[in-house]
């Protein structure tokens, strides 16, 4: 293999290296002795881990088992079976709702998808979104209410609550999680008036109170940024990863960012995003530019920015005296030169949990740029409280630990967890008398509690409630609560009004107060389009105060910083094995988290970065903060910050479930060696160190095995990714062809031209298409794509395909179809990173079909490379003959034994697609294309039209339809005017390992980047290869 | 030195080979025969909770098929009538037969009639009525004559092959869409009316293995 030069994609510091051991790995389909089935574990124990995540088993193959057919008593009248329904809801998150479109099979939902009438979806969802459905359906949920330890029941809890809250002098302590819903609000007001003596504190863990304390600074109001990115040309974050799910909105500021970075033509334009961080984010991998900066020192950056603009816009004369090491350097100046020549089309953005102070610099930025009222609105946000809940909610544990306070009850928030280490909360709680808890899982808050209820989960409940930007909408339930349980309002409705009252009452009396005629039509259509009106918030008017810089809070030592994990969040999502299963979009690490540092921290620690193939075993740090030490496996990120570690919330529970749990008993019998599940963060998360705190690293000597999947299915370094900047674009339009990056032509197209064909001679049989079939093709954006993963998410709910634990993935047998490569390009301290997701092809000319023994691999007459379960004998040949390693082989019979044991095996089968079969041991599976839905709409279009092919737009893939950056196109390639066809006439559309002739039909459309010329030497100088 | 082995001996190994031969032909012909759909499952009419009889109401009284499995020309499947609609009948007549017993409690209850599932395809296959009969291939093609069962039984072997004889071949069965459920239908020139059907509802049934299995 030769030498990789610094122009070249490397998916590792291996690759980078190029080492004996990794050309050894990349070599093997899957790493030694991974292939063998028949080292001793209980397979029975390795299946249970499994969690919620297994797939529905097909009825034993006997020779006629007896099979029940059950209809309908009393058929609901809109059921047709065999059709699925769909019907408007919307997901909660942080107190925001995210409008959702829920596929209904016979009263049983399956898969979410995003309403496009809703402002906060647009018709695509983020990766939470998606995974939900496997929380309502997870085994390992809060299934009844628990009184002191033991079972108890709704009525009970009424009855208690009905008793209890008689008397209103009693001292309450509210404790809730956001909530946005009015319903909920109103039924807040009235718990306020019932009880003389209760106090509310909203706690979120990682919430924009800081950000609103911010603007409180800036404006003096309390009111929500929101920025509009279409209108911004420039968008600096400041540590904002608005494009993760992580953040609230991340669905609709993925849209906008991405819709100004279609291109089309060489006359597009395109934004400019600079990243200013310390970890790499999602948005830093997406961003021109990105500077990697401690986020201690992220204050002392932002007033070096407004102190830069001083001198050039008026607004900030306050930041003129502000010298620190910021102040003068090039990126600033370029940057500042930069937003002030777009001013009042730009965005700066701060991550939320900075300090107000640093964020009310960045509100006197925007509003100095002018960029209020265009890409940045001020949204004043009716159910914020008129308090700081952070100091709030600190206050009220302290109070609650004196004994000031006779209950608390606590909605949603798991604070036994997430709380400040310093506020102790859980020995705060003693000082209450009774503590009721309403969750979805038994988690550690509800073990301290005296009444648990179960939680609803919204696609169970009735709800309402706002989008980030103010959209009101129904959360309207899907199927009957498969608990014992109660909603939020159900919850709180209880202990306000001591009596029972249902959901939908409280939430349809919230709605018809909202309209004083003709309400019954309005509810009909706020239910059938799953949105009420837009504009919720009303813009709020700022009356600009002057700000002064924010202190500097530089740690000169190694600081540590506290972030919501991308997947598990901070640890709501603990038990999703989708989710714990999805490789982080940067690290591609999966069920665990770990101290991020850059190689030169590592270094300097004394870490060796050579150790990450396969079953990595990492270097276990011992991180100290203020004496309270973490233990965590160490991994080195380039690109990261020097000094500087960041380690992701939400890991390390016990006592939650199967998936989540540390020492789970099965993931024991497993292998000793492989424990899942990472380590818990919160008890360095304090009061004063919120994000980030000076730290005492050291290394411990043990080691911790990691399940990375960045250097799996590799392409060792052959050409599969290509971009460059928007002006070399524009000079040259086919930059990304084959022959301008190899400076020859695709091999095979010389003697094709002799012989009149325009495709590379071939040895194979050519397929022709088949006359009247559609011919299905599909082009992937890498410029719209920034790897949030939701298309694997989204596949995995489709496709049933199943979660397979931490030592599967370690042994590269992970079932994805889908997978997102992650190259980065460069230096190795500061490399740029870019997103490939990688489906099958369907060749043409498809190299797995040539060698099935038994011809279970071959090719559709409308042109998808088809795969059919039943004929594979298991032989892995076309696993080994596909260049581009997207096939997966099921090792084990994964879905069986979970579906017919434990305790509730029925309600893991509601949770799968009844139009996709379960695959068993033995079998080879991939990317179909979504063939159900493919076939579901040629079924019907050939009834309605008689013709074969449906209409451009109708059939969507899972991950086509999930993506918030549309950057999957899919249609029918004989239609002229097809999506798909448009976009791979553009010049930028290239295919994988074109010289293999194999003719995929995937094809991308090559990366553009627009990095500000007055910066291009500290990038790379050419971004094409 | 007397010969250990007579004669005839050197006969055994030739008996042997035609013995085996013979052995491994007739397990191949057997499992070919005896294992088959066509053997195993045609003629399968498991005992239903109610005795329903289709030649009572569809020869006898002239129920239509869609009178009760109504979503055949729109969905997957063509459905298994809910109580509901038994009961708009026999809440008139017949109202104390004891064989319809189960009806009426599930009328009453709530709860389903567990009726057996006679007609059912190999895993991994999928089937959509309504792509079959919205091009006019006859109920009777593949359930057989439903109105002259008593009890209704597998009359034809769903099997591949036998899918595959129609699909590579739809002008020898397929039928006017107003004719699909129509039991008897014959017609002479079938090959010249099929042929014009498929011309006509440019019927093209797939041959790939997506097609079905996916």
């Amino acid at each position: 293999m030769s030498e990789l030069t610094q122009k070249t994609y490397w998916k590792s510091l291996n690759e980078l290296a190029q080492n004996k051991e990794y050309e050894k790995f990349v070599e093997r389909e899957f790493p030694e002795n991974a292939t063998e089935l028949s080292d001793g574990f209980s397979r029975k124990g390795f299946l249970r881990v499994m969690g919620a995540s297994i797939a529905l088993a097909g009825f034993a193959a006997c020779r006629r088992p007896v099979q029940k057919i059950l209809p309908y008593s009393k058929q609901p009248e809109d059921i047709v079976p065999g059709i699925p329904l769909f019907y408007a809801s919307a997901m909660p998150f942080q107190g925001n709702l995210t409008g959702l479109v829920v596929e209904n099979h016979e009263g049983r939902p399956t898969k979410v998808e995003g309403n496009d009438l809703h402002p906060a979806s647009g018709g695509n969802t983020n990766a939470y979104h998606q995974a939900s459905i496997l929380e309502m359906y997870d085994p390992d949920r809060s299934k009844f209410p628990v009184r002191n330890g033991a079972k108890s029941s709704t009525t009970d809890f009424h009855s208690f609550v009905a008793d209890y809250f008689a008397d209103t002098n009693k001292r309450v302590a509210f404790i809730s999680e956001a909530n946005s819903s009015p319903t909920y609000n109103g039924l807040k007001e009235e718990a306020l008036n019932r009880f003389d003596n209760a106090e509310w504190v909203t706690y979120e863990p990682f919430g924009e109170d800081n950000a609103i304390e911010g603007n409180n600074i800036a404006f003096g109001r309390r009111v929500r940024t929101h920025y509009n990115f279409t209108n911004a040309d420039i968008i600096v974050s400041l540590d904002d990863d608005f494009l993760a799910p992580t953040h609230p909105n991340n669905v609709e500021y993925a849209k906008q960012v991405t819709f100004r970075r279609k291109v089309t033509s060489q006359q597009d334009t395109m934004n400019r995003i600079y990243s200013v961080e310390n970890g790499f984010t999602i948005t830093g991998s997406y961003a021109d530019h990105r500077k990697r900066v401690k986020a201690s020192e992220m204050a002392d950056f932002a007033n070096a920015l407004a102190a830069t603009l001083s001198s050039r816009i008026s607004g900030l004369n306050s930041f003129a005296s502000v010298n620190n090491k910021f102040t003068g350097s090039e990126f600033i100046t370029v940057l500042a030169d930069d937003l002030a020549s777009n001013a009042g089309r730009s965005a700066v953005s701060l991550g939320f949990d900075y300090a107000p102070e640093v964020h009310a610099v960045v509100a006197a930025i925007n509003s100095a740029l002018d960029n209020y009222g265009t890409a940045v609105n001020l949204l004043q946000v009716p159910h914020f409280d008129n308090q700081n809940n952070k100091t709030a909610f600190a206050n009220l544990v302290s109070s609650i630990s004196d004994g000031n306070f006779d209950a608390v009850v606590i909605i949603g928030a798991n604070p036994a967890l997430t709380a400040p280490a310093d506020l102790n909360f859980t020995e705060a709680l003693s000082g209450a008398d009774e503590v009721f808890h309403l969750s979805t899982y038994n988690d550690e808050t509800a073990k301290t509690a005296s009444w648990h209820v179960a939680r609803s989960h919204y696609l169970e409940a009735w709800g309402d409630g706002y989008s980030f930007s103010g959209a009101r909408a129904v959360i309207q339930p899907q199927i009957q609560p498969l608990h014992d349980s109660l909603s939020e309002i159900e919850f709180l409705g209880a202990i306000t009004n001591a009596g029972k009252i249902s959901g939908y009452d409280m939430v349809r009396e919230t709605f018809s107060s909202f309209y004083s005629r003709n309400f019954e039509n309005r509810w009909l259509d706020i239910l059938h389009d799953g949105i009420d009106v837009t504009d919720g918030f009303s813009t709020a008017n700022r009356s600009a105060r002057n700000v002064s810089p924010a202190p500097s809070t530089t740690i000169n030592e190694i600081e540590v910083v506290i972030k919501p994990d991308n997947s598990v969040y901070d640890g709501r999502f603990a038990n999703l094995g989708w989710l714990q299963e999805l490789p982080d979009p940067i690290t591609k690490i999966t069920w665990d988290n770990v101290a991020l540092l850059s190689p030169a921290t590592a270094e300097s620690l004394g870490i060796s970065t050579d150790d990450y193939l396969g079953k990595a075993k990492q270097p276990v740090l011992n991180i100290a903060v203020n004496g309270t030490p973490i233990k965590l496996a160490a991994w080195v990120q380039p690109g990261h910050a020097d000094d500087s570690i960041t380690v992701h919330t939400g890991y390390g529970r016990e006592g939650i479930g199967r998936v989540a749990d540390v020492s789970s008993e099965s993931s024991q019998l497993l292998d000793p060696e492989t424990t899942s599940g990472g380590v818990n963060v919160y008890p360095i998360r304090t009061s004063s160190s919120m994000l980030f705190a000076q730290a005492g690293v050291s290394v411990t000597g043990e080691k911790y095995p990691i399940a990375c999947v960045q250097d799996h299915h590799s392409l060792e370094g052959r050409d599969m990714y290509r971009q460059a900047t928007l002006a070399k674009y524009k000079e040259k339009a086919d930059y990304a062809s084959f022959e301008s990056i190899h400076k020859y032509a695709v091999p095979g197209m010389a003697e094709a031209a002799e012989l009149g064909e325009d495709q590379p001679i071939s040895l194979f049989n050519e397929q022709t298409a088949v006359e009247g079939e559609p011919q299905w093709g599909m082009a992937i954006d890498l410029n719209a794509c920034f790897g949030c993963g939701v298309c694997i998410i989204a596949c995995q709910s489709e496709n049933n395909i199943p979660v397979i634990g931490k030592r599967e993935v370690e042994r590269g047998r992970e079932m994805h179809w889908i997978r997102n490569d992650r190259y980065y390009m460069g230096d190795k301290e500061n490399p740029q990173a870019v997103h490939q997701p990688v489906p099958c092809m369907h060749c043409e000319l498809a190299p797995c079909e040539q060698v099935c023994p038994v011809a279970a691999t071959t090719h559709s007459d409308d042109g998808m490379n088809q795969m059919t379960y039943n004929r594979c004998i298991g032989t892995r040949y076309c696993a080994n003959n596909c260049p581009f390693k997207v096939r997966r082989f099921n090792f084990f019979n994964y879905p069986k034994e979970y579906l017919t044991s434990g305790e509730d095996p029925d309600i893991i089968q509601m949770a799968m697609n009844p139009e996709v079969t379960v695959r068993f041991i033995g079998v080879m599976e991939k990317c179909t294309y979504c063939v159900q839905r493919v076939n579901r709409e040629k079924i019907s279009a050939k009834i309605e039209t008689g013709s074969p092919k449906p209409a451009d737009g109708t059939v969507q893939t899972a991950c086509q339809q999930a993506c918030p950056a549309d950057a999957i196109y899919f249609g029918d390639l004989t239609d002229e005017n097809s999506e798909v066809t448009k976009m791979k006439r553009n010049e930028r559309n290239y295919l994988m390992l074109e010289e293999l002739n194999v003719r995929p039909r995937t094809s991308y459309i090559a990366k553009l980047t627009n990095p500000n010329p007055a910066l291009v030497k500290e990038t790379n100088e050419e971004y094409a290869q | 030195m007397a010969q250990i082995f007579p004669k005839w001996t050197n006969q055994v190994p030739r008996l042997i080979l035609v013995g085996l031969i013979v052995t491994v032909n007739v397990v191949i012909l057997g499992v070919w025969y005896f294992f088959s759909p066509e053997y195993t499952d045609v003629g399968y009419a498991p005992e239903q909770p109610v005795p329903y009889s289709h030649q009572i109401h569809v020869d006898k009284l002239g129920l239509d098929c869609q009178y009760c499995h109504t979503s055949v020309w729109d969905s997957k499947q063509a459905n298994i009538p809910p109580t509901q609609t038994c009961m708009n009948c026999h809440n008139q007549i017949k109202t104390d037969s004891e064989k319809l017993a189960p009806i009426r409690e599930s009328w009453e209850t709530g709860k389903a009639v567990e009726w057996v599932r006679v007609h059912n395809l190999a895993d991994y296959a999928y089937f959509n009525h309504a792509a079959h009969v919205n091009v006019g291939v006859g109920c009777e093609s593949c359930h057989g004559r439903i109105d002259k069962m008593e009890v209704v039984y597998q009359a034809e072997p769903l099997s591949m092959s036998w899918c595959l004889d129609c699909h590579r071949e739809p002008e020898k069965y397929l039928r006017p869409v107003e004719e699909v459920t129509t039991m008897g239908y014959e017609v002479e020139d079938q090959l010249t009316i099929g042929a014009e059907l498929v011309r006509k509802n440019n019927v093209s049934p797939p041959q790939y293995c997506q097609g079905c299995h996916y």
